[in-house]
């Protein structure tokens, strides 16, 4: 009993450590259900444009106008270069578009005067750039043909009316899952940052030389005396487990309670498991509090950046994705990506998830090994 | 013989508690001062104000005459201290530790190289060179403690419980170290709760409680002051407690007290008190293990003046 | 006291260095994320752009007839088009319904009179762009013109747009306040309130002013090489961008190591709680710095440079980056010098505001 009543105390002075990453979770979790409300579904992928318009108010720019309100995301932003060049860098918008003076009458003149834009460069740009030169194309084509402004841009209008019909197969809410998924994957920085730091401490002033000589010596056998910090331990990782999982369910509510949610929570509690016989190891091997936190700090940025954590996993150079096989986080992530892009979830899909879990496991064999080596060499030698 | 400090009514107070009480004293040249007192006494404060390094509200400090101040540069030159915790960088080896706080008394870098031989052969760390402190015994480190507070040869030295938690074999190499640093022309004023080193020690006493001096005196006068004259102890197993109203009421005696089969009993005065003793053991055929006779420590000099035990 | 001034600060230079823990979060921890972030982030600007999209077209009857699909899916699907947008695969029905099951393909289309239909599993950007696309080429067919006419745009947008370089500038900013480290274990050591080693020295013949100097001088130089190595490490093994200007480079890093010790000088001399609580509270204004200028998510800096200016002007982890940023993004250097000044008022009055502490000889108590 000594053994959890020394646990719990070392526990309670480090308590502001918990309190820290628990709340960076939080703060994660929080803006993670804002910012992906929008990016998720299909109408949200249109681009976010800005226009500077140096033209009078024709007809043809007003049309121009409405048709890029209603296919892109139109921002009022300041017309002031640096806000817009600001914007542009922080990818707050993608598409500049600048009408210059005199655009109407050259255009209707069958001239075909220059659009200046501002671009990102990447696909959301990409797309914008699509929308404008649609428009433009076809006010080109009918221009020809009609010499009447207001007529032009109806007949314009009329033609972009046309639209091919979607039929989208998936039932999956995959927005409600990339958000699940996404929550669990950075529990596991919080999860490997409390509990590597926590454990190797409690070991540490377990393993200080003065207690190690009077536990050696003590009635109480070394057997039961590891068990019982080992126990402790466990007990440690599950309350930190269930304080994240009961986060999940107050943000993420009662998807949680699905089968694929409760999918989740298990593949975290093996997670939890397999972590916790990596702090045990760390532990022993670790003997300096300052160290302990550099090491902790190391092994769950590192592992979190490399195993797609924090960027997610398809975004990842393939080298950095072969590394990672050699961690454990990385078979944790991908089992909580396969959860979030699964159809259905039957025996066959479920395979890879089994998979992962088996590695999983069998990571916790291999450090609960090498640190029952750590503890004997130790032992000999002190 | 001149006094190198002049205090003078100095008074000392933490907000509300009064620290230091109206101190007023003197310390001649090339004297051992001992400051005494239990825990809390004023003994540091006292110091730390003679330094400069503390604000007090009354009295005034002289050192070698002089006003002592924050600036005064000259003075500080001729002075050392010795502090209560172990004040060194973790980071630098013994000789680099003394070197760096020599460095800031002495510029010359070979005379500095070899006061820092003198400082290391002084508290005995001559092998210990190039150690780092986290190697070093809690005794090793007060002795390089000491070794950096001294380096610069100081006329006037500030040693504030230098042997705390210290070994008894590193306590006698500091304590020899001490009288050398006397003998070699410094003053020294050195303060303890350790009655039997300020015996050994200290020419002259002076016994702080609650921030004022309760006593002053060479140890042979202090001791003088209390009425114990001889203390006599005697083992003896299983002995009636109906024998000591008996032997209270034999000669000079001033009390008698009997535990864990030892015996006590305290004189005022008088010559042959210890063959008294005997003689009246062996009337009343006590068998007994063994018999001494002690004169008084200050221990029990300060257990009269104050009614307290020095030692918490 | 100009050789106690340097006898100070050679033996602080030396404790600094020896001392292991300051030197792993000021020196390797940034090296390390540094190297978090490059892995992470390399292949990120790669994949903003679009790739050419995997569909599927059911060839049957009715796309045999329409000659306008036929023509313009060939022409977006040609490997020689620059413009190119699909690799389009013609196949039955059945066959394009497996290929959208396995994954092979992101959607397929099939034509159904007039309206054309497309399947597909998912929302995305790739989808989109194939209905969009179809939606296009439906409404050229309209018009019955064929000929479609390139149009004039000019993309005017500046040169360096790879915005997870500000990852790499808030990790600088992260190196350069963390130097507040060196500034609050120095003045733990050198002041007399803060340690017995600070006594001894107090009551030595050196004025506090050389003492102070010196050691700040010290830890000023330790931090500065630390930058270098970062430096150099972002260089030439990340190859992180900083734009043409070497010399302000070099500036900006200086200035803003000079505020991370002013930070830590102000907390180690004006905070009355111990080392490792400094030490604490010094990572948690860093964090909280860097997180509003971009570290953990890089529009949050755009976010609070528009919402609340304000704080993004008093947050020298945001000055900092935001001095890189317009070393690298703009061309005028306005914004730069605005930066750096900012960074010398905040380091300014950090340390005028300690200078009263730092100056007092005697105390109440010790």
């Amino acid at each position: 009993m000594t053994v959890f009543k020394t646990f719990w105390k070392i526990l309670n002075k480090n308590k502001l450590t918990v309190i820290i990453y628990t709340v960076i979770l939080l703060v994660f979790g929080i803006s993670n259900m804002k910012t992906s409300e929008k990016s998720m579904n299909f109408q949200a992928e249109k681009p976010d444009i800005a226009i500077v318009n140096y033209d009078e108010e024709t007809e043809l720019v007003k049309g121009f106008v409405q048709y890029l309100n209603k296919n892109c995301n139109v921002k009022e932003i300041e017309n002031n270069e640096e806000t817009l060049n600001d914007a542009i860098f922080y990818r707050d918008l993608n598409y500049v578009i600048y009408i210059p003076e005199n655009y109407t009458e050259e255009f209707m003149t069958g001239k075909k005067p220059e659009l200046e834009v501002k671009s990102t460069g990447d696909y959301q740009a990409s797309y914008a750039k699509m929308i404008v030169t649609r428009y433009i194309q076809m006010a080109n084509i009918y221009q020809k043909k009609i010499s009447d402004e207001s007529e032009l841009v109806a007949q314009v209008n009329e033609v972009l009316k046309n639209e091919a019909k979607i039929e989208m197969t998936s039932k999956l809410d995959s927005n409600a899952m990339q958000k699940v998924t996404l929550y669990y994957n950075f529990a596991s920085y919080s999860l490997i940052a409390c509990l590597v730091f926590m454990i190797g401490l409690i070991l540490n002033s377990f393993n200080q030389e003065k207690i190690k000589k009077r536990i050696i010596i003590s009635s109480e056998n070394c057997k039961r005396h590891n068990r019982a910090l080992l126990l402790s331990n466990c007990c440690y990782s599950l309350i930190m487990w269930a304080l994240y999982v009961i986060v999940s369910l107050i943000l993420l509510k009662d998807i949680m309670l699905t089968t694929r949610g409760l999918i989740y929570i298990a593949n975290s509690l093996v997670f939890t498991l397999c972590i916790t016989t990596l702090s045990f190891l760390i532990g022993n091997l670790v003997n300096n509090k300052e160290a302990l936190s550099g090491i902790s700090n190391v092994v769950s940025l590192g592992s979190s950046f490399l195993c797609g954590a924090f960027v997610p996993v398809r975004w990842l150079p393939d080298f950095v994705i072969k590394i990672a096989h050699v961690l454990p986080t990385y078979y944790y992530i991908n089992s909580n990506e396969t959860l979030g892009t699964m159809e259905k979830i039957t025996k066959e899909t479920m395979q890879p998830i089994i998979t992962n879990t088996i590695i999983m496991i069998a990571f916790s064999i291999i450090f609960i090994i090498l640190s029952n080596i750590v503890v004997k060499t130790k032992r000999k030698i002190g | 013989m001149e006094n190198v400090i002049e205090v003078r009514n100095l008074v000392k107070k933490y907000k509300e508690i009064i620290a230091v009480d109206n101190l007023s004293f003197s310390v001649r040249e090339g004297e051992i001062l001992g400051l005494l007192g239990p825990n809390g006494s004023g003994k540091s404060t006292t110091i730390n104000c003679i330094l400069s390094l503390l604000k007090f509200q009354g009295g005034n400090i002289k050192i070698f005459g002089k006003e002592m101040t924050p600036n005064s540069y000259e003075l500080k030159s001729k002075i050392g201290v010795v502090f209560q915790d172990v004040s060194i960088f973790d980071e630098l080896t013994v000789y680099e530790n003394i070197d760096y706080f020599c460095g800031l008394y002495v510029k010359n870098k070979e005379t500095r190289k070899k006061y820092i031989e003198d400082a290391l052969k002084l508290v005995g760390l001559e092998d210990f060179q190039k150690f780092y402190p986290k190697k070093l015994s809690g005794g090793l480190l007060r002795r390089l403690n000491i070794a950096c507070g001294i380096a610069h040869k100081p006329k006037l030295i500030f040693l504030d419980e230098p042997t705390v938690a210290v070994d008894p074999q590193s306590r006698n190499n500091i304590l020899d170290g001490i009288k050398q640093l006397r003998d070699m022309g410094a003053t020294v004023v050195y303060t303890t709760h350790y009655m039997e080193e300020v015996e050994i020690l200290c020419d002259r006493v002076i016994i702080l409680d609650k921030g004022k001096i309760i006593a002053e005196g060479t140890t042979d006068e202090l001791k003088q002051r209390a009425s114990i004259e001889e203390k006599v102890t005697v083992e003896v197993n299983n002995l009636d407690v109906r024998e000591l109203p008996k032997i209270k009421d034999l000669m000079n005696v001033l009390e008698v007290s009997y535990e864990d089969n030892l015996l006590l009993v305290t004189y005022k005065d008088g010559k042959n008190n210890l063959v008294n003793m005997i003689t009246y053991l062996k009337s009343k055929g006590i068998d007994y293990q063994k018999i001494y006779s002690e004169r008084p420590t200050l221990n029990d000099v300060f257990l009269e003046l104050t009614g307290k035990e020095l030692r918490d | 006291m100009i050789d106690m001034f340097f006898h100070n600060f050679k033996y602080i230079l030396k404790t600094l260095f020896k001392n292991k823990m300051l030197i792993f979060w000021t020196f390797a921890f940034p090296i390390i994320l540094g190297t978090l972030f490059h892995l992470a982030f390399s292949n990120i600007a790669n994949n903003e752009k679009l790739d050419i999209i995997d569909i599927a077209i059911v060839k049957d009857e009715e796309f045999n007839k329409n000659i306008f699909f036929k023509m313009a899916f060939k022409e977006l699907s040609d490997k020689k088009n620059e413009e190119r947008l699909f690799h389009t695969q013609y196949v039955d029905e059945e066959k394009a319904k497996k290929l959208l099951e396995d994954g092979e393909i992101i959607g397929y289309l099939k034509l159904e009179g007039e309206t054309p239909k497309i399947t597909i599993i998912s929302n995305g950007i790739d989808e989109t762009v194939f209905k969009y696309v179809t939606e296009q080429v439906l409404q050229m067919s309209q018009t019955g013109i064929f000929e479609i006419e390139d149009i004039n745009i000019k993309n005017i947008s500046n040169k360096n747009l790879d915005y997870t370089m500000i990852e790499f500038y808030t990790l600088i900013a992260m190196a350069a306040l963390y130097g507040g480290i060196f500034s609050i274990w120095v003045m733990n050591q050198i002041m007399p309130d803060l340690s017995a080693k600070g006594k001894r020295i107090a009551i030595s013949p050196i004025k506090k002013g050389t003492i102070v100097l010196s050691s700040f001088l010290a830890s000023y130089i330790v931090q500065l090489i630390g930058m270098a190595l970062l430096f150099a490490y972002t260089i030439l093994v990340i190859q992180v961008d900083y734009g043409v200007y070497s010399k302000l480079v070099v500036l900006l890093a200086a200035v803003g190591s000079l505020a991370g010790l002013s930070i830590g000088l102000a907390i180690g001399v004006l905070m009355k709680v111990s080392e490792n609580s400094k030490t604490g509270i010094l990572i948690g204004i860093t964090m909280i710095g860097c997180y509003l200028a971009g570290m953990m998510g890089i529009s949050m800096k755009n976010i609070v440079d528009k919402g609340a200016p304000i704080v993004n002007k008093v947050n020298p982890a945001a000055m900092i980056t935001d001095g890189f940023y317009s070393l690298y993004y703009y061309e005028t250097l306005d914004r730069y010098w605005f930066d750096v000044i900012s960074l010398c008022i905040f380091s300014g009055v950090l340390i005028l505001i300690s200078f009263r502490n730092l100056r007092r000889k005697k105390y109440d108590s010790i």
